[in-house]
């Protein structure tokens, strides 16, 4: 078993932080997982068993973890229905982070304002099992008047669920964006993609203290603008990598909040699964065990 | 289906995607000409005395114009529409350079002439180009940015699936269902949106209040045997999004051919009719010869004053591609339709289950030239054909 690690929330680990106010040890609960679950080239590498079928890929997966990002919803409206049936038969430990969906950040269309309305009673299944909705913003869409008012139309229309912001151009990364986020208890995501001139950069700002939110898209610098998915997100990230990462930022982002997600998108050839599970070893090193996420 | 067999051959779940043009010829015309966007077009022959709309554009389409409606009614209900003649082949120039844009991502590609649809079968391609959502989005922006098209796009476990996933989501939008979904997706619709059902099956299914897909979905085959007979395990199938239909390489080559003819004036005028028959037997003939095939069928479609449309074939057991065998069936097909005393105002020819030319000699031989002859005669009527026209030269009945 991983040291650091719940039999009950696979894939969790509790982080033990420095008390702040009170005497009292603070844990903080990280649950590691990846970007989508549906993959038939997991089957073909082995994370998933030979033969199994889409619909048992989700049993399957939380088996060795307890969150997984919803990226469905980024391609296609989020539909309640659908979403009732995978909660209905979704194992009770697992929760969810929801992409919202391409026609608001990177197809944007006149009547956004509705689909955002519409994606909101898309998720509703969800409930309490939603640790965060992502809004993943297009590489091109930079820090103007424009587009700050767009994102604040959006924040503002999905007030009350919990939110995380990924930016992919530099422009955002400044102090003015984080003291927003922070003031609205939205959630910065942290990203780790090639360092390229323009993309926005792995900063460990923690601008929510109920949520920390990562993503590791690998670190293909020749793939990443090739336009094919299978190289963009061809990575195979090394322990010395991921152990460097978890002293310099996911040990400090842990000790400024309460929970805390990370989420593998180098999905080719299964390698998302795998480094999340080795994640979660070198981070139960430093971890306790009876590790329990509560979304 | 079984996912993996002991021999260690794996079946993989499919995925075929479904694109689909909404009024695929009004969309090429406004890429032609940017200023018939917004405007209500209609698609129409104008020289035929008797047109029928052909395509007609959403604003045309919310005034109450319907495809294969006649131009005066349609013009009638929507006066300020713009009015067009058909150009086949830009509409298949269009579909050339989508195929182009669908060919970077599967060798399986099936799409009609020029209706803009095509169905993508990108099943074990993850590897290469990555998830199946992803390729829809892909195709469907690149398509935008390269051609001015805005194609929806479904994704489904076959082409039943994704098919019906499309008529959703018409005019713009996706529709993904998930494998191991279909039935539970299929079962709240209703059921005239489920493809493969002929009238009297629709009619059937509403006397017995089978209003939903789930409805039918419901009952067995055996119970299902009652009403419909042989069709029970075929419904029982489809309703249930089981759909094991091929999507079928491209190619030239199609597995149909067709001919047709829309009288200018109705008749029922058996001379004249026969000789529109030789007309299209010749195209038809010609086209097989040009693609080595033969045909074990041929269908009659005949479409009367009132509307009624009448559909008899004949067959042949090995197969031709003789200019003389094929007008034979084909009158025989005429004689098996054209029972009525109505007038008739369109026929089509159709040549399918096909098979390839054989090349295999006789074992024995034929005395004189009987089988020489008519292939002689047939390959020069040929050559005439493609240096003048495929009316320019035909047997007797035409002339």
């Amino acid at each position: 078993m991983v040291p650091g690690c719940n039999v009950d929330s696979p894939g969790v680990v509790e982080l033990l932080c420095p008390p702040v106010a009170s005497d009292r040890e603070q844990f903080c609960e990280v649950a590691v997982g990846t970007c989508g679950y549906s993959y038939t080239e997991w089957v073909d590498n082995g994370f998933y068993p030979g033969g199994t079928r889409t619909s048992d890929m989700l049993g399957l997966y939380s088996r060795d973890f307890s969150v997984v990002e919803l990226n469905y919803t980024w391609y296609q409206m989020a539909r309640a229905d659908a979403l009732a049936r995978m909660i209905e038969n979704a194992p009770s430990h697992l929760f969810f982070a929801a992409k919202l969906t391409r026609t608001m950040t990177h197809d944007p269309v006149p009547d956004w304002r509705e689909q955002l309305a519409t994606y909101r009673k898309g998720i509703a299944p969800l409930e309490n099992r939603l640790v965060a909705i992502l809004i993943q913003l297009p590489p091109d869409f930079e820090r103007s008047v424009a587009n700050r008012n767009y994102l604040a139309g959006l924040l503002g229309g999905l007030e009350g669920l919990p939110l995380a912001v990924e930016f992919r151009h530099v422009s955002w990364a400044v102090d003015s964006v984080f003291l927003e986020l922070e003031r609205r208890q939205v959630s910065l995501v942290a990203v780790d993609e090639p360092e390229l001139p323009g993309l926005f950069p792995f900063l460990d700002v923690v601008t929510n203290p109920d949520l920390f939110y990562v993503r590791l898209h690998g670190r293909n610098r020749t793939g990443w603008r090739s336009g094919n998915m299978q190289k963009k997100f061809n990575y195979d990230y090394l322990d010395e990598e991921l152990e460097a990462m978890r002293d310099q930022h996911l040990l400090q982002m842990a000790m400024a909040t309460r929970r805390g997600v990370i989420f593998f998108n180098n999905h080719v050839r299964a390698r998302a699964p795998e480094n999340a599970k080795r994640l979660v070893k070198i981070l139960g090193r430093q971890g306790l065990v009876n590790g329990a996420f509560h979304g | 289906m079984v996912p993996s067999m002991a021999s260690g051959f794996v079946l993989r779940e499919r995925a075929v995607l479904h694109f689909n043009v909404a009024d695929f010829a009004v969309a090429v015309e406004c890429i032609n000409d940017s200023s018939l966007k917004g405007r209500p077009l209609i698609v129409a022959p104008m020289q035929a005395s008797r047109g029928l709309v052909f395509d007609m554009s959403e604003e045309a389409y919310s005034d109450g114009v319907r495809k294969g409606m006649p131009i005066k009614q349609a013009m009638r209900r929507c006066t300020k529409a713009v009015l067009l003649s058909p150009r086949p082949q830009l509409y298949q120039k269009a579909m050339a350079a989508f195929l182009k844009e669908l060919q970077g991502y599967s060798p399986l590609i099936e799409s009609g002439q020029t209706d803009g649809h095509f169905f993508v079968d990108v099943t074990g391609t993850h590897r290469l180009y990555g998830p199946p959502p992803d390729v829809g989005w892909r195709v469907r922006r690149d398509v935008r940015k390269q051609l001015g098209i805005n194609p929806i796009w479904t994704l489904g476990s076959n082409r039943l699936v994704s098919k019906v996933a499309s008529r959703l989501v018409k005019p713009v939008g996706e529709y993904i269902v998930t494998p191991g979904e279909e039935a539970s997706f299929l079962a709240p619709l209703p059921i005239d949106i489920l493809p493969g059902l002929n009238h009297k099956e629709l009619e059937k299914m509403r006397e017995f209040r089978l209003t939903t897909i789930g409805a039918l979905a419901r009952l067995s085959p055996e119970q299902l045997m009652v009403p419909f007979g042989r069709r029970c395990d075929a419904l029982y199938a489809i309703s249930h999004g089981v759909d094991d239909t091929l999507i079928k390489k491209p190619s030239m080559e199609t597995d149909v051919i067709e001919a047709e003819h829309t009288f200018a004036n109705d008749t029922s005028d058996r001379k004249e009719v026969e000789a529109v028959l030789a007309s299209l037997v010749g195209r038809v003939g010609m086209q097989l010869r040009e693609q080595k095939k033969v045909t074990r069928r041929v269908g009659i479609w005949l479409r009367y004053s009132d509307g009624v449309v009448i559909a008899r074939q004949a067959t042949h057991k090995a197969g031709t591609s003789s200019e003389f065998l094929l007008q034979d069936l084909a009158l025989l097909a005429l004689k098996r339709g054209w029972q009525r005393r109505t007038r008739i105002r369109y026929c089509r020819l159709v040549c399918d289950r096909q098979l390839r030319e054989s090349s295999q000699l006789s074992l024995f031989a034929v005395a004189g030239n009987k089988k020489t002859e008519p292939k002689k005669i047939e390959g020069a009527m040929d050559r005439i054909r493609q240096r003048y026209g495929s009316d320019s030269i035909g047997v007797g009945r035409k002339y």
